[in-house]
């Protein structure tokens, strides 16, 4: 059993690295919160499942189809929610602003979807894969595939392209970078893009996986994927992968050993335990104050 | 008083005021924590749900005065605003923002497994002794002693650690101390007007204490003006009663809700009465503006 | 000196928008009331977590104030609904409550669908004497409030013992596994009646686990089901999670039934648990659109022709809800909730869309019968009708 239980929470653990991802470069670049992420990984699950029921799409075009759609809303809420703000007010007033961009867009889904769960029809073939006691279902697989693909190639970009090198610059700092001429706003909307897509692809995934997609599905998880970013160091890709998979199958052995009543309660009691050890997260630079 | 003021408001306005006057507690306590000092804190429900479950739990079981139960709770939600303070003094910005959503998290997590607390399920039938004369008069006390506060020493010494903490210690100010000091008495607020609360509304659950809730009332004091008084009492006002009069368009409701939070920011980012004081509006002038330390 | 002063300063502000407020809402119109309608306030939610139990109610109940007031309404008035969203918090619906009360003066309330919101309009309803009338509360400590409180469903500790012994000497389930919901106050109090029962009827607790409302992953969960070898699953909780529960289950090779309360009555059991479901999961409740009488038929004909849908058990209990309330005043001759209250009291055998109902010496209905229910081909269909005794 416990061989299944870990291979249960390294799933759930994906879909959290998953979605983590998106936090953590919004985060690494303009210090920001993007509370909206949770709801655009919503997004992600509703648009897919449109794709698949209403206009017929098979697995990979649906997805390719969700991740386009969330990184273009991804980009419009930068524009629209964050970007005036930036650099002119108080980081609060960005996070307040972003809280209102996730009301105002599970509302917006509430009223055209209605708050009902709907599922994905069977788009990937439910076969089992049996290995000595452990059951490995397709679409685990196709979790997992995936999610270490995209993380790879992400930090493969970010490692290795031109364009990688500007987002670090950018992270690193955004005037200095502005003035080695980088284009700061290209490179955050490029941000809010990946960050978006990631969510998206997130999205579809985990709605196929669960079966269930709902307006509000993406508050829990992304309060759950933010403290898996800052669990794993804020800012830093391997570390909200890190932190993902941490947090998922640490959620997983607690309901498993310890007890499912405290699920969320464990969840967070140990990420403000490593917090209060390491403040910087598992992964994260420690960066001395500045004056 | 009651009586009279019964008499001559009609039920569902008093009501309305009443929470009004609850939610000024509320949201002063956590100007102080994060409009005051600086120090985002996202849990505020929890010092909330710890205050209301405690004077709850006494007023059904022990035949206490309603004072004590008011304050025993306060002080309940107090302790843990300590046990908070401390990674504030390790931790800042959006970790403590998610140290404190943990907290509220476990806090919620506990009462649900709570049996004296009813677990999911909450707890009915709590005696109201909520009444509008006790919310005035807690709210007026509450509001002159958060004046006197803001403008001593201590008060200055508080929005010197937001305006630059660093700067602050160097002029000499006791961060730790005062840090935690702002946790403690954001949770004591916190704690007293969930008392209020849970004796007014009847009935607790703890899914009422959500994250919802505490961002429901980090927006009353970012709408008014952080770390303003005034400003929070309008916050308040406003964000209370708009839910009353938008139930016309219901279904709209909370879009026009996050939309408005989008646009006050982008136009008014420091909130509506931004950093005004009291005596700010009285001089007309910031001349007492606190003396920044220059770094 | 500096502090006195804008202390002072402070309070006549504050005065000054308190009165100014007070000022503000008295200008309103404060009655709406005109003696010729007769007008009922709905309770429920609208939108939030528990909108898919106050959306049908709420069909239910304008439909039979429509049918009502085709036939010249009651006492020579016509029936108005008011229909606010309470969002399902208890903020909200006190607000709601005094609101319905003071400002639109209904006589009546009907619902709420859940059983803490409605103690909270309970105590509102009593201390202002007007008749509430909950068509889905089914826990404890509802009736309790006051005379002016009454509930129209069948309730779960009538219901369970029943269910557990058909589970048990018809089904020969006896190892059992209970999963609880957490956070969902109407699971939480369910578990225990039916540990209670098991415990009586001679049946063993497998394995006591719980899960979360909104949570959708419960893998964890599942695989200790596995490893506990129960011959049933009992979930009290809502029918979404029972669908992800079921899901999960048939992914992991799991065949087990699932029993539960009418929690899991909601449309979408069918279409979220597609195959996962079928026949596998059964449920009670007081209401089925298999095999209806007479009255029922013509029920469900109405709504489909009305909303396009089939009715549920909320819809179905919230317009004999107001149907009751409907002949309460007219026996009673009157539409003053302290006469017809009585009227309502002594309710007997009422044949309403949901079964017959009759309240008790302590005003809990007492309905009859308990249907079985699970789904079938993607629809809900009738397993057993066993009587409650």
């Amino acid at each position: 059993m416990f061989l299944q239980q870990l291979l249960n929470g390294i799933t759930l653990g994906s879909t959290y690295a998953l979605i983590a991802l998106g936090y953590t470069m919004v985060y690494g670049i303009v210090q920001l919160i993007n509370f909206a992420h949770g709801e655009i990984y919503m997004f992600g699950a509703a648009v897919g499942l449109f794709l698949v029921t209403v206009a017929g799409f098979s697995l990979v075009p649906a997805l390719l189809g969700a991740m386009t759609f969330c990184m273009l809303l991804g980009v419009l809420v930068e524009k629209i929610a964050y970007r005036p703000l930036r650099g002119k007010s108080s980081r609060l007033s960005a996070l307040i602003s972003a809280i209102g961009v996730s009301i105002f867009l599970s509302t917006f889904m509430l009223l055209i979807a209605g708050p009902n769960t709907r599922r994905y029809p069977e788009v990937v073939n439910p076969t089992t894969y049996h290995i000595g006691s452990l059951q490995l279902s397709s679409m685990q697989i196709i979790i997992l595939l995936v999610a270490a693909l995209l993380m790879i190639g992400l930090n493969l970009m970010i490692q290795k392209t031109r364009l990688g090198m500007a987002m670090r610059a950018t992270s690193e700092d955004l005037e200095a970078a502005y003035l080695m001429g980088i284009d700061v706003d290209r490179i955050i909307s490029l941000t809010f893009a990946i960050g978006s897509a990631l969510a998206g692809a997130g999205g579809v995934m985990v709605g196929i996986y669960y079966n269930a997609v709902f307006p509000y599905m993406g508050t829990m998880v992304g309060l759950k994927a933010f403290s898996a970013a800052v669990l794993g160091g804020i800012g830093s890709v391997p570390g909200a992968m890190l932190g993902g998979i941490t947090l998922g199958i640490l959620e997983i052995m607690g309901v498993a050993y310890i007890s499912s009543s405290f699920k969320d309660a464990i969840a967070f009691g140990i990420l403000i335990i490593v917090l209060l050890i390491r403040p910087q997260g598992l992964l994260g630079k420690k960066i001395s104050k500045k004056v | 008083m009651d009586a009279f003021i019964t008499q001559q408001i009609d039920a569902y306005y008093l009501r309305i005021i009443i929470i009004i006057g609850i939610n000024i507690i509320l949201a002063l306590g956590l100007n102080l924590t994060t409009g005051v000092t600086g120090q985002l804190s996202m849990g505020h429900a929890g010092f909330m749900s710890l205050g209301a479950y405690t004077a709850a739990i006494l007023s059904l079981h022990t035949t206490l005065p309603f004072v004590v139960v008011l304050i025993a709770g306060a002080m309940a939600a107090a302790l843990f605003g300590i046990i908070i303070g401390i990674p504030s003094l390790r931790l800042e910005g959006d970790y403590l923002a998610i140290v404190t959503i943990g907290f509220a998290e476990i806090v919620r997590v506990f009462f649900l497994n709570f049996e004296l607390g009813g677990k999911a399920v909450g707890l009915a039938g709590i005696p109201q002794q909520t009444t509008f004369s006790i919310v005035f008069l807690i709210m007026m006390v509450v509001i002159f002693l958060n004046i006197t506060l803001l403008n001593s020493h201590t008060g200055k010494a508080l929005y010197s650690i937001r305006e630059n903490e660093i700067a602050a210690q160097a002029c000499g100010v006791n961060t730790t101390q005062l840090k935690i000091l702002c946790f403690a008495m954001g949770a004591f607020l916190g704690g007293l007007g969930g008392g209020l609360y849970a004796s007014y509304m009847y009935y607790i659950s703890p899914g009422e204490f959500g994250f919802m809730k505490s961002i429901e009332i980090l927006n009353m004091v970012v709408l008014g003006g952080m770390g303003s008084i005034p400003g929070t009492i309008l916050g308040v006002i406003i964000l209370t009663i708009a839910p009353e009069f938008l139930r016309v368009v219901a279904d709209y409701r909370l879009l026009f809700y996050g939309a408005m939070l989008v646009i006050l920011m982008i136009f008014r980012p420091n909130g509506l009465m931004g950093d005004i004081r009291w005596y700010d509006i009285k001089k007309r002038l910031p001349k007492k503006e606190v003396k920044k330390c220059q770094s | 000196m500096q502090t006195k002063k804008s202390a002072k300063w402070a309070i006549i502000m504050i005065m000054v928008m308190l009165v100014s407020l007070v000022a503000g809402c008295s200008n309103k119109p404060t009655s709406t009331n005109t003696p010729d309608v007769i007008k009922l306030g709905f309770l429920g939610a609208k939108t939030g977590s528990v909108a898919n139990y106050g959306l049908p109610a709420e069909k239910g109940m304008k439909m039979a104030i429509e049918e009502l007031n085709a036939k010249g309404g009651i006492l020579g008035k016509n029936l108005v609904g008011i229909y606010e969203d309470n969002k399902g918090e208890s903020a909200d619906i006190a607000n709601i409550a005094t609101k319905y009360i003071t400002v639109d003066k209904v006589v009546a309330m009907v619902g709420d669908p859940c059983t803490g919101l409605t103690k909270v309009a309970a105590e509102i309803a009593q201390k202002n004497q007007v008749v509430i009338f909950s068509g889905g509360a089914t826990g404890t400590g509802v009736v309790e409030i006051g005379d002016y409180v009454f509930r129209n469903t069948l309730l779960d500790s009538m219901a369970v013992p029943s269910v557990v012994d058909w589970m048990i000497n018809t089904k020969g389930w006896k190892k059992i596994a209970i999963i609880t919901s957490l956070n969902n106050g109407y699971s939480t109090a369910l578990t225990p009646v039916f540990k209670d029962a098991i415990q009586k009827k001679g049946g063993t607790i497998a394995l006591e686990d719980s899960i979360n409302d909104k949570d959708t992953d419960f893998t964890a969960q599942v695989t200790k089901l596995k490893n506990a070898q129960a011959d049933v699953l009992v979930f009290t909780g809502y029918y979404q999670e029972a669908a992800l529960i079921m899901n999960e289950a048939k992914k992991q090779n799991l065949n087990i039934s699932m029993i539960g309360g009418d929690g899991l009555y909601g449309q979408d059991l069918a279409k979220l648990g597609g195959t996962a479901v079928e026949e596998k999961v059964i449920f009670y409740c007081g209401f089925s659109t298999d095999k209806p009488t007479p009255e029922t038929a013509k029920f469900i004909d109405a709504y489909k022709a009305k909303f396009g849908e089939n009715p549920d058990m909320f819809s179905a209990q919230y317009y004999d809800a107001v149907m009751i309330l409907a002949k309460a005043m007219t026996d009673a001759k009157s539409a003053d909730p302290k006469l017809f209250r009585a009227e309502l009291a002594k309710l007997k055998d009422y044949p309403g869309v949901s079964g017959s109902t009759t309240f008790g010496a302590n005003r809990e209905p007492i309905k009859s019968p308990v249907c079985l229910l699970t789904v079938k081909n993607g629809a809900f269909s009738l397993v057993d009708k066993i009587s409650v005794k």
